[in-house]
């Protein structure tokens, strides 16, 4: 199991995710909270989520591979568990809710489309993924 | 009247850049004040060529070896180009080959080399562009087609295929970077006075000059003019659209 991400850790990059979420979405930093939701709160779409995967791995250095969270979501559950053409499944669903401990409960929808997954994502989600690329890139 | 095109100082990036149209593209973009980096595959000695030419007029050109076909070659020359300039403003997929032959006598390799360089090659180094384009939030990306794809010659159908895959990379592509008020256009090219069109108006003669309405051949600067227009300000109203520079190709 990979080692949990603290709440010290994640305060310690969110000034700088939440700056550089606020640039690619041509945002007021002070409305992108820990807590906001991308595509919901901020008016995100998926191509500004390319942005901020890009200006990340250029502000921290880092590699954030395509899909890495999804991958990392579904862990040791096999591919056909995990989804049925796309969709998640129960067990899928499951795995995911665990992963994305800061999304709120009631975002999980059953029978998701695996591409809506980024939709859940929040402020906290882009924290954890550049800490994650952080600690694979030092290890 | 126009005035400026807004190109002066503009990192340009155009593949396929030592010779042919290729070459009067980037040596248009260096007139308008753009610095200008090109790639060549092979011919190191033209390339030398295009980028003193340029130099001695007091112009910015830098030519860069590299394969289209290698997606890390491609990656390799855009962090350089971004490195040197800071940013890319446009991108120009001009690299491009022919192997014309009927389709039986097309062997494997006639096939993938076309569409290898023709297509693979312009995924590779628009993928390694597109993110700087994105995070600039501008960028003009101008594609260089034919009429072939549309109106092939026989013996045409690997390159045919290839262009047709270049105009409809063009739209989606012009689709998918809207938002961020990129650009994506192409040039689709008659025949033009290249060493690489040669053997074809050699071939055709008189009977390829009656199927043009101006009656004659093109000159790589007029495609260049043409491409220098999609990649200035006064294009910026225009995308996912395919130019064609053909003198008035077959249309009697």
């Amino acid at each position: 199991m990979p080692v949990a991400i603290s709440k010290e850790e994640i305060q310690a990059v969110y000034p700088q995710v939440a700056r550089v979420i606020a640039e690619a979405l041509a945002r007021d930093p002070a409305e992108v909270r820990l807590s906001s939701r991308l595509f919901a709160d901020l008016e995100a779409e998926s191509i500004d989520l390319l942005d901020m995967v890009f200006r990340l791995e250029r502000e921290f250095k880092i590699q954030i591979p395509r899909g890495r969270i999804v991958e990392d979501a579904r862990g040791d559950l096999p591919q056909a568990q995990f989804e049925t053409a796309g969709v998640l499944t129960e067990a899928g669903l499951a795995r995911l809710r665990e992963y994305l401990s800061e999304v709120p409960a009631q975002s999980f929808r059953p029978h998701m489309n695996l591409a809506d997954v980024p939709t859940l994502f929040t402020v906290e989600t882009m924290c954890k993924m550049v800490i994650r690329a952080m600690r694979a890139g030092g290890a | 009247m126009l005035g400026d095109s807004g190109l002066s100082g503009k990192s340009v990036i155009v593949t396929g850049g030592s010779r042919g149209i290729g070459r009067a593209i980037v040596q248009a973009f260096a007139a308008e004040g753009a610095a200008v980096t090109f790639l060549y595959r092979a011919d190191r000695a033209a390339a030398d060529e295009v980028a003193a030419q340029i130099q001695a007029c007091g112009q910015s050109a830098f030519g860069e070896q590299a394969d289209v076909r290698d997606p890390a070659a491609c990656a390799a020359v855009v962090e350089r180009t971004v490195a040197r300039h800071g940013r890319i403003d446009v991108l120009v997929n001009n690299s491009a080959v022919i192997r014309d032959n009927l389709l039986p006598w097309l062997e494997p390799a006639d096939v993938g080399a076309v569409l290898e360089t023709n297509v693979t090659g312009v995924f590779n180094i628009t993928r390694a562009v597109v993110p700087h384009m994105i995070t600039q939030r501008s960028g003009k990306i101008v594609n260089i087609s034919s009429v072939a794809a549309e109106m092939a010659g026989r013996g045409q159908t690997n390159y045919a295929a290839s262009k047709g895959a270049v105009n409809a990379f063009t739209k989606a592509l012009a689709v998918e970077l809207a938002p961020r008020k990129i650009t994506v256009n192409a040039v689709a090219p008659g025949l033009i006075e290249t060493t690489m069109s040669k053997p074809i108006r050699d071939a055709a003669g008189e009977q390829a000059l009656a199927r043009i309405l101006l009656r004659r051949y093109g000159q790589p600067i007029e495609v260049a003019y043409a491409v220098v227009f999609l990649a200035s300000r006064f294009a910026d109203y225009i995308t996912g659209q395919i130019i064609y520079v053909d003198g008035g190709f077959k249309m009697e």
